[in-house]
């Protein structure tokens, strides 16, 4: 089949957004019912898209209306891409499942649609080839985050949507100031050509242009001191909403910073950007796991959780070298499964016992058995126990980290695991050797999910070497900037 | 002072960017934030359309008499009709968020609305 037809990628979700309002009389199970199908529909495509670029070996580049780059703007669905696309659209599958349960506000159309254009944003972000062009996907993402963080409309709800709106709002002009600057020195937009004049740019141009853009995906990217929207929107937005935007949407912010960084890796001045990222990305760790400690709510604590093992993710790609990418691509992996299993079951106890703050979960391990022990798989690999996934990740961010020398970092970041261990193993102790309340029964469909992703976490934490092959193409695709070159076909551009 | 031309325009986008980054950061009142976020997202669209900018040429609109060489960049200027609709649509998110905010607390005053914490 022809590759062109991968931008149904991005054209599917958002004409099945403007549909739903047609749907709507029909009721709220029918508004349910299509989301999961649309959802389902492009987990098909997007499994087609990544056995395409995985067997073939070769990217898949888009182009638009016939227009060949730098005119036209392409997207290029590389082995990251493809392989991101796809955990895009299964995570939206399953939370288009749990929002049959978790999502009881109206108007449920008006959530359908701005879930759809959230997945849509990520999705064009990760696919995307042209620098403005990620600028307008990031905005569709954020938009419909600000909404839909404030879905559920109670006076946090818009507190955190209001935080997030400022944050992004600074973010996303930085972000402009940095395209503006790159654009007059360059004169092109196109992410292939900027890397192959990256070189030539005046330095000073270079630094500070990119330093902005870095600056202004850092807000979506949660890193310190941007990410002060982060754990209040998590706590505040719907369930299924806080696990899209821990698995992916902060996943998209980072996949662009590290993108752009290596784009310009012919820049003079290059390697004190990375380390300025590599001191911002251990104070994000360091800070994050400390603020998780003294929470008194699970979903907040693992907000900050999350935001830490993101900190990590962004030290692994900030590190410049092969090494540090594919183990940082490795995590992020690891990390949108586990935290998904996590905010998943965790969202389902607030579900089912009207709130996520500590005190509910004890004695889970009685009154709810498969959903306490899914917790407890989740916490144990988020802890990096052997055996888990996020064990190998760790393990390889860290002697990359090492071989880099950064040591005084690796040593922070092993510092903050043992934080981390403290609130985890509190929480397992909290449900399993505390008495709590009666039994309750667990919701099938998300049990099935729960154990499904469960079963991933050991199976990579068992067999972690075809994962780790996968994810090493995909970090070959971020960090060999000249085949990325190679594979755009520039028109009238070098050779 | 011997400054060319364009500069004023670079100046004057900065100062608007950073008039705006002074409001949104310092102030209290949400609305006050809110209309200094406009005004910097004035100042980045000026920044882009100051560099598309070359003096003495007409707008990139062919009609007659201006073909492509009399014309200035035409690219900045479809990038800020884009960020102009993005900004618009920022804009009306955030304040039904205000509403929303004022409904539940009846301020807008920033150092009041703080439940979520830790």
């Amino acid at each position: 089949m022809n590759g062109q037809y991968a931008s149904l990628l991005i054209a599917l979700p958002l004409i099945s957004a403007f549909f739903v309002p047609l749907i709507k009389e029909l009721g709220r199970k029918a508004v349910m019912g299509y989301l999961v199908m649309i959802t389902a529909l492009q987990t098909a495509i997007a499994g087609w898209v990544a056995n395409e670029v995985y067997s073939t070996g070769k990217p898949i580049i888009v182009i638009a209306g016939g227009w060949k780059p730098p005119v036209g703007i392409n997207l290029y669905i590389g082995h990251f891409a493809a392989l991101f696309v796809l955990i895009i659209a299964v995570i939206s599958f399953f939370m288009a499942i749990f929002s049959f349960r978790a999502v009881n506000v109206e108007p449920v159309d008006k959530y359908a649609m701005l879930f759809l254009l959230l997945m849509l944003g990520a999705t064009g972000m990760i696919a995307t080839g042209d620098i403005f062009n990620l600028f307008v996907f990031m905005e569709i993402t954020a938009i419909s985050a600000y909404a839909l963080t404030a879905y559920n409309k109670t006076g946090e709800a818009a507190e955190a949507s209001m935080k997030y709106i400022v944050l992004g709002g600074i973010g996303s002009s930085f972000f402009l100031i940095g395209v503006a600057l790159i654009y007059g020195a360059t004169g092109t937009l196109n992410m292939a050509h900027l890397a192959q004049l990256a070189g030539a740019i005046d330095p000073t141009v270079a630094q500070v242009g990119l330093a902005l853009i870095i600056f202004g995906l850092a807000v979506e990217a949660e890193l310190f001191p941007l990410n002060a929207w982060a754990p209040d929107a998590y706590q505040a937005a719907p369930h299924p909403i806080t696990v899209m935007f821990s698995a992916f949407v902060v996943k998209a912010g980072l996949y662009a910073i590290g993108r752009l960084l290596y784009l310009f890796q012919g820049a003079e001045g290059w390697s004190g950007l990375l380390r300025l990222l590599v001191i911002l990305a251990t104070l994000t760790v360091i800070v994050a796991e400390l603020s998780a400690l003294r929470q008194k709510d699970a979903k907040r604590m693992i907000a900050y959780s999350s935001i830490g093992q993101v900190g990590m993710i962004a030290f692994a790609l900030a590190l410049g070298t092969q090494a540090g990418v594919s183990a940082g691509v490795f995590h992020m992996v690891n990390h949108a499964i586990v935290k998904a299993l996590l905010f998943l079951t965790v969202g389902y106890v607030g579900v089912a016992l009207g709130g996520t703050a500590i005190e509910n979960f004890q004695g889970l391990g009685k009154r709810m058995p498969l959903t306490a022990l899914t917790i407890t798989i989740g916490s144990l690999a988020t802890v990096g126990i052997p055996l888990f996934n996020i064990f190998w990740s760790k393990i390889r961010i860290l002697l990359a980290g090492v071989e880099a020398g950064y040591s005084w970092s690796v040593a922070l970041i092993l510092g903050a695991s043992v934080v981390e261990a403290v609130y985890y193993f509190r929480l397992v102790h909290t449900m399993w050797f505390v008495e709590g309340g009666g039994r309750i029964r667990e919701n099938f469909a998300i049990g099935v999910i729960a154990i499904f992703l469960a079963a991933l976490i050991i199976v990579i934490g068992v067999y972690p070497n075809d994962v780790w092959t996968i994810v090493q193409k995909a970090g070959q695709d971020l960090f060999n900037v000249a085949n990325y070159i190679k594979n755009v076909p520039l028109m009238g551009v070098g050779a | 002072m011997n400054v060319p031309d364009i500069s004023i325009y670079y100046f004057g986008a900065i100062a608007l960017v950073l008039i705006g980054l002074y409001a949104a950061l310092v102030k209290k009142n949400l609305l006050k934030i809110l209309i200094g976020l406009s005004i910097m997202e004035t100042g980045v669209n000026l920044l882009l359309i100051s560099i598309g900018y070359v003096s003495g040429k007409s707008a990139p609109i062919l009609s007659e008499g201006v073909g492509p060489t009399q014309a200035v960049d035409p690219i900045p200027q479809a990038l800020v009709l884009t960020a102009i609709v993005i900004g618009v649509a920022t804009t009306a998110m955030a304040l039904s968020a205000v509403v929303l905010i004022y409904e539940k607390y009846r301020t807008l005053n920033v150092e009041e609305i703080r439940r979520l914490r830790g």
